[in-house]
């Protein structure tokens, strides 16, 4: 295929005056199964092979995406007209930061890539977890769904780029429904893998780890009373915290979002106590590591809030220009039919100095939040987090479990009310939605919140 | 086709052969300027098929013969490896479908270039109306589909058809403050979008967010808009409807047939064939003819939607509402265009009768709603006050409850419907509760 792509693209270089020409191409085998109380029903196949090319001519852009690989050329002019129709409408033309083009093979990290393993172990591994939950009585429903892939990614551009990823990943996803009297409640988890491949069900997240922990928020919830509303001391676990860092300040600092976000007028204001720290960052078992983003830029370590100042932005090239900065490696594509946008990776507030008892030993009444069901923000980094795992701090003990419940705030000003930043990390995968969807990670430790945010 | 289905009836006991092709044009609007101009391609074909009750899909990113028939195979490989499904009975029979709605080809044909004019005259419009917008983002565009479904009992169904679309998101700036992005838009099934309209209309939101009013925590009356309606009950009512989980018992309209369960002034069905509907399909993506099914009628709710699969294992019908997830193949449960029935009242007249009161625009949050249950917590952004039949300015605030307790609540619902393209499509009116519980900031 590399040879077809080159002879492309070299037709393109030679035929249109275009200031920027970027060929992805993308060829994935995908597993997808889908466990529902007892019976796959999914168990598919997939081959997902297309071309992505985005053209810059005349300051604007033209994207066009296709399955029909015998007539790229075509595509490629397609892509080239369309910038050219854009460009009539564009006052500020669009430039690229410079960057150093890159030759390389990205080679997957993973110890057991997921097209090694049989699809029997696979099934039986869907149908053990299924066994361990459906062992709890209150269990009414699972549904398990299970996807993996493997394949190649390879980037042209004009300018030189020329990387070839093995490209490797897998995700499983649980919702599972319980009944306790007239009460439902639901539960669910998700794990998301890039780095990590088969092992990481044989080491740290076996099925009874995975089992025991979605049982003990399904329990949570149906044994939970209704919250009081208002706004009380709320300690935060590594998975709500790292919701918050990416719902409601990630996306601030994604630059094309920041012109529009209060972050625009805070660049190098301290926003935040200077035990603060935000960063985007490679994680251990981040779902959204990678060498190289969809333009070919190496991922670089960003802090977005360093000892409590705002500092850094996550760029792709067009706005690293405009905004004067390296660009660091931001540009992510969903797949070949979108064009790359700015997304965060790892998201994540780093870790501090207090255990998980002191911060709660002086907490009269309060609320300790674990983990969420769903969470959207504004761009006035207004939140809101739908809590399905929480428990009430009664005289700096935790004691009952709460219900369907939600927090939120406004995060700029929630930040200042941090009194304390653990010493413990964690994180949770999942996946970002903007117009496209992105593999993603968010966490951080525990943190104390005291006011800033409301619950109920 | 016939010869790919003879091909896969050498594997299986039946198959069926599903090919998606769509073309979509557009363009993106970011910061005030026209960003992003895209023709994306794509034809997905999906083969279902079924040996001694054991599934296999397989799916390609092509639809040559060829190529589709090492799909076959594959499937046939994954069917293989899988374990029988002891409650399978059959794919869906042929038979009679309605006569499809007229298209607009208009769609089909559509240069990128007329949404590049279209973008360029909205963003000046924006502009020109108030020094403090800034055009945060939008865009506009066509979708043209054809699809293709063939099962080896014959069912063998072609449709095509597409729509286009315009949104607008504007941001306020004034005096320091800024307003939360807010944003309209419109969708048809031909070119007609009016983007004066959206303008008009997104600048008149922008305008009252100006000013920024407290909201106490207090019940009060609340009038949902069509984008919040729509967000909410998708998440924390809708999947109530599936047949699927009458079988599973999780949910909470379980033995609840013929009974009331919602203002008498609620009346919602599924129905692909309304005026405003997006997607006017004949069959759905298992071939099973379409149809309007009510849900709930003057309150009373009337019954549950069906797929293929857990109407037999029920033992009733499909009800048409078999939809397939592209990205694994499963037929699940899913809807047309569910629309709300409209009212008698106007919008400004549903806003003057309010002595104090709440707009809401969108809600935050509307996603972590518990379908098991019908709970929700979702914060009201971007939300209006009301006083003395007037919007006052923006404000914010949290509400939380019971889905079932709020359809309940309903006092008067307007006359002006909206369509939302918001999984699959919601038509709906400005629906007013009253006695809502909030919680002010």
């Amino acid at each position: 295929m590399q040879d077809v792509l080159e002879k492309a693209l070299e037709w393109a270089m030679n035929n249109l005056k275009a200031e920027y020409i970027e060929l992805r191409y993308e060829n994935l085998k995908k597993t997808n199964l889908e466990l529902k109380d007892g019976t796959f029903v999914t168990f598919t196949g997939k081959i997902q092979r297309g071309v992505a090319i985005r053209v810059l001519a005349d300051g604007a852009w033209g994207f066009s995406s296709t399955n029909r690989l015998e007539n790229l050329e075509k595509a490629i002019e397609e892509a080239y007209k369309l910038a050219k129709a854009g460009a009539k409408a564009k006052r500020e033309k669009i430039q690229l930061a410079e960057i150093k083009p890159v030759e390389d093979i990205v080679k997957s990290k993973m110890k057991i890539k997921p097209v090694e393993v049989n699809i029997d172990d696979k099934i039986g591994h869907l149908r053990e977890l299924e066994k361990l939950l459906k062992e709890d009585k209150v269990v009414k429903s699972t549904m398990i769904r299970y996807e993996d892939a493997s394949g190649e990614k390879i980037l042209l551009t004009n300018e030189g780029t020329n990387i070839k990823w093995d490209v490797n990943y897998l995700v499983q996803y649980i919702w599972t429904t319980g009944k306790k009297g007239d009460k439902l409640a639901a539960s669910r988890d998700s794990i998301g893998q890039v780095d990590y491949g088969w092992e990481i069900f044989e080491t740290k997240e076996t099925n009874e780890v995975v089992a025991q922990r979605v049982l003990k928020k399904l329990h949570a919830q149906l044994n939970g009373v209704a919250p009081k509303r208002g706004e009380f001391p709320i300690v935060a676990g590594p998975i709500i915290v790292g919701i918050i860092a990416h719902e409601a300040l990630g996306h601030l600092a994604e630059a094309d979002l920041t012109i529009n976000s209060p972050f625009k007028d805070l660049m190098g204001k301290q926003i935040a106590p200077e035990f603060v720290t935000m960063s985007e960052r490679i994680v251990d078992g981040g779902f959204g590591n990678d060498k190289y983003d969809d333009e070919g830029v190496p991922v670089k370590d960003i802090h977005i809030i360093e000892n409590g100042i705002l500092k850094e932005l996550m760029v792709n090239r067009e706005y690293a220009h405009k905004w004067g900065i390296e660009p660091n490696g931001h540009a992510r594509a969903q797949d070949y039919t979108f064009p790359p946008i700015i997304r965060m990776r790892n998201t994540v507030f780093e870790p501090g100095d207090w255990s998980f008892e002191e911060m709660i030993e002086d907490i009269k009444f309060g609320y300790y939040v674990v983990d969420f069901r769903g969470g959207q923000a504004q761009l006035n980094s207004a939140f809101q987090v739908g809590v399905q795992e929480g428990y009430m701090i009664e005289n700096g003990e935790i004691t009952k479990p709460i219900r369907d419940t939600s927090i939120s705030g406004i995060a700029i000003e929630a930040l200042k009310k941090i009194t304390a930043v653990g010493k413990d990390f964690g994180i949770e995968t999942g996946f970002c939605g903007k117009g496209q969807t992105a593999f993603v990670s968010s966490g951080g430790p525990h943190m104390r919140f005291d006011g800033g945010i409301i619950i109920g | 086709m016939e010869e790919l289905i003879r091909y896969g009836e050498k594997f299986f006991d039946e198959l069926e052969i599903a090919v998606y092709r769509n073309r979509d044009v557009g363009v993106n609007i970011e910061l005030n300027e026209v960003s992003t101009s895209s023709v994306r391609q794509r034809t997905i074909t999906v083969i279902r098929g079924i040996i001694d009750k054991r599934i296999g899909i397989s799916i390609i990113d092509s639809e040559d013969k060829e190529e589709i028939k090492k799909a076959i195979e594959e499937a046939y490989k994954m069917a293989k490896l899988n374990a029988p499904d002891e409650k399978w009975i059959s794919l869906p029979e042929p038979d009679k479908y309605r006569e499809p709605k007229k298209i607009s080809k208009e769609v089909k044909e559509v240069s990128p270039d007329y949404f590049v004019d279209l973008a360029t005259k909205a963003i000046k419009l924006a502009l020109e109306k108030d020094k403090g917008f800034v055009v945060a983002g939008g865009g506009g565009g066509a979708q043209w589909s054809e699809s293709l479904i063939v099962n080896s009992h014959g069912i063998d169904v072609f449709q095509e058809g597409g729509g286009a679309f315009f949104y607008l998101q504007l941001i306020g700036r004034k005096n320091g403050n800024v307003t939360p992005g807010i944003f309209e838009f419109d969708a048809k099934l031909n070119l007609n979008l009016e983007v004066e309209k959206i303008v008009e209309e997104v600048a008149q939101k922008v305008k009252w967010a100006y000013n920024v009013e407290k909201s106490k925590t207090e019940e009060a009356k609340v009038i949902v808009g069509p984008w919040a309606m729509a967000s909410l009950l998708s998440y924390a009512l809708f999947p109530a409807f599936s047949g699927e989980r009458v079988i599973k018992e999780t949910t909470p309209l379980l033995n609840k047939v013929e009974q009331k369960i919602a203002s008498e002034l609620l009346t919602i069905y599924d129905d692909p064939f309304h005026e405003l509907s997006l997607k006017p399909v004949i069959a759905d993506d298992e071939g099973v003819p379409t149809r309007k099914n009510i849900l709930i009628e003057n309150g009373i709710f009337k019954g549950f939607v069906w797929n293929n699969y857990w109407a037999k294992v029920y033992g009733t019908e499909s009800t048409g509402n078999g939809t397939r997830n592209l990205s694994t193949g499963g037929v699940g449960i899913g809807f047309h265009s569910i629309v709300i029935e409209k009212g008698k009242e106007s919008l400004s007249d549903l806003i003057s009768e309010i002595k104090h009161g709440y707009l809401v625009d969108g809600f935050q949050g509307a996603h972590s709603s518990n379908p098991d249950n019908g709970n929700f917590a979702v914060v009201a952004n971007p939300a209006f006050l009301i006083e003395n039949g007037e919007v006052k300015g923006s404000t914010v605030f949290m509400m939380s409850g019971n889905v079932y307790e709020l359809i309940n609540q309903i006092y008067a619902i307007s006359k002006e419907q909206k369509v939302i393209p918001f999984h699959g499509t919601t038509i709906t009116p400005w629906v007013a509760f009253e006695d809502v519980k909030i919680a002010g900031k």
